[in-house]
């Protein structure tokens, strides 16, 4: 990732409270990471890429739109209906910010995983 | 926290893991490489006639030989320019059929930029260096060989390597820029054939690196596929 994000808050010490419920959900997690890479991308890609049903899909993108992370634009190419999905500048921060945490949390988790006696 | 996310997902090596998958993936379908050295190989081939026809040669009586190469002047820049154009719509067209956007304008406008600055440069040489002639140190020479065609194809081709993280390209074209700047592509080979055939050999050389790497980066995208 390259999108630089401010150093997120640990305010009970564990990085695991600072996780958002929005981003760290594998699907939706996918669903950034995709459009960030691709800056646009189309539901189709989305859909045989992380391997979900339309509705399910759906869902997810209704979540990420609702908590203005990605914008959803529908529109039309020759008789094809086409969704693409764009992520917004908060979406690329929420996305940065969660791999930080989830490095972090990793780091904590080889830190105390010591050998048993 | 919901189940959903405790998942077998849930793990923070797992979801790291399946994030740096899903970039590869989407890094892999953005990606043209074979058809951007694909026309530029052509490009360099298909230029060698005009530098071969376009150059004006007079020789003294004493052997010595001045030349002037308009036929690079006259072809490359339109041709670059064009071969740029049409890269980038195409990285764009694919990358859309794909479903994907295309990371790709960067290295159109640095070729261009790089275009625009090999024009100016042998412009402003062949006005002025026929009536100051002067010796260059050889780091001029290597100067010289960058912002020929030849060379700015290679610089820029590592921005495309940059934009597209693409490893293989970066190797590929660290590779054809030390062909492009070794061999003496804008000061004649030095065989006996001629000056005009001096010229074509490294050209040759050149657009058939290009071609092979072409060739290269076509057979790994279709085994990607």
């Amino acid at each position: 990732m390259t999108a630089e994000a401010p150093e997120p808050q640990m305010s009970s010490g564990h990085p695991v409270t600072g996780l958002d419920e929005v981003v760290h959900q594998r699907v939706r997690l996918g669903i950034l990471a995709i459009a960030h890479e691709a800056r646009r991308v189309e539901f189709g890609y989305l859909r045989s890429q992380l391997d979900l049903t339309a509705g399910n899909l759906s869902k997810h993108l209704s979540v990420l739109e609702m908590a203005s992370l990605i914008d959803v634009e529908k529109g039309y190419e020759g008789r094809r209906g086409r969704t693409w999905v764009t992520l917004t500048a908060a979406g690329s921060t929420a996305l940065a910010e969660e791999i930080k945490r989830l490095k972090l949390l990793i780091t904590q988790i080889e830190s105390t995983d010591t050998p048993e006696d | 926290m919901t189940t959903e996310s405790m998942s077998a997902g849930g793990d923070p090596r797992r979801l790291l893991s399946d994030v740096r998958g899903l970039t590869h993936r989407v890094r892999l379908d953005q990606r043209l490489t074979w058809l951007a050295l694909l026309v530029l190989g052509l490009v360099t081939l298909v230029g060698i006639p005009f530098d071969w026809f376009g150059m004006r040669v007079n020789c003294a009586s004493d052997g010595s030989c001045e030349f002037a190469r308009r036929g690079v002047l006259f072809y490359w820049p339109p041709a670059l320019l064009l071969a740029y154009a049409g890269i980038t719509v195409s990285y764009i067209r694919a990358a859309r059929a794909r479903g994907l956007g295309a990371r790709v304008l960067p290295y159109a406008i640095t070729g261009a930029a790089l275009t625009v600055l090999f024009t100016a440069a042998w412009v402003a040489a062949a006005l002025y260096f026929p009536d100051h002639p002067v010796r260059f140190p050889s780091w001029v020479l290597v100067v010289d060989r960058l912002i020929a065609p030849w060379g700015v194809i290679g610089v820029a081709l590592l921005v495309l390597a940059r934009v597209e993280r693409n490893v293989a390209l970066l190797l590929f074209t660290l590779g054809y820029l030390a062909v492009a700047l070794t061999l003496p592509t804008n000061e004649g080979w030095g065989t006996s054939w001629g000056i005009r055939a001096d010229f074509a050999i490294p050209q040759v050389i050149c657009g058939i690196v290009l071609l092979l790497g072409a060739t290269g980066f076509a057979v790994a995208s279709r085994r990607h596929r």
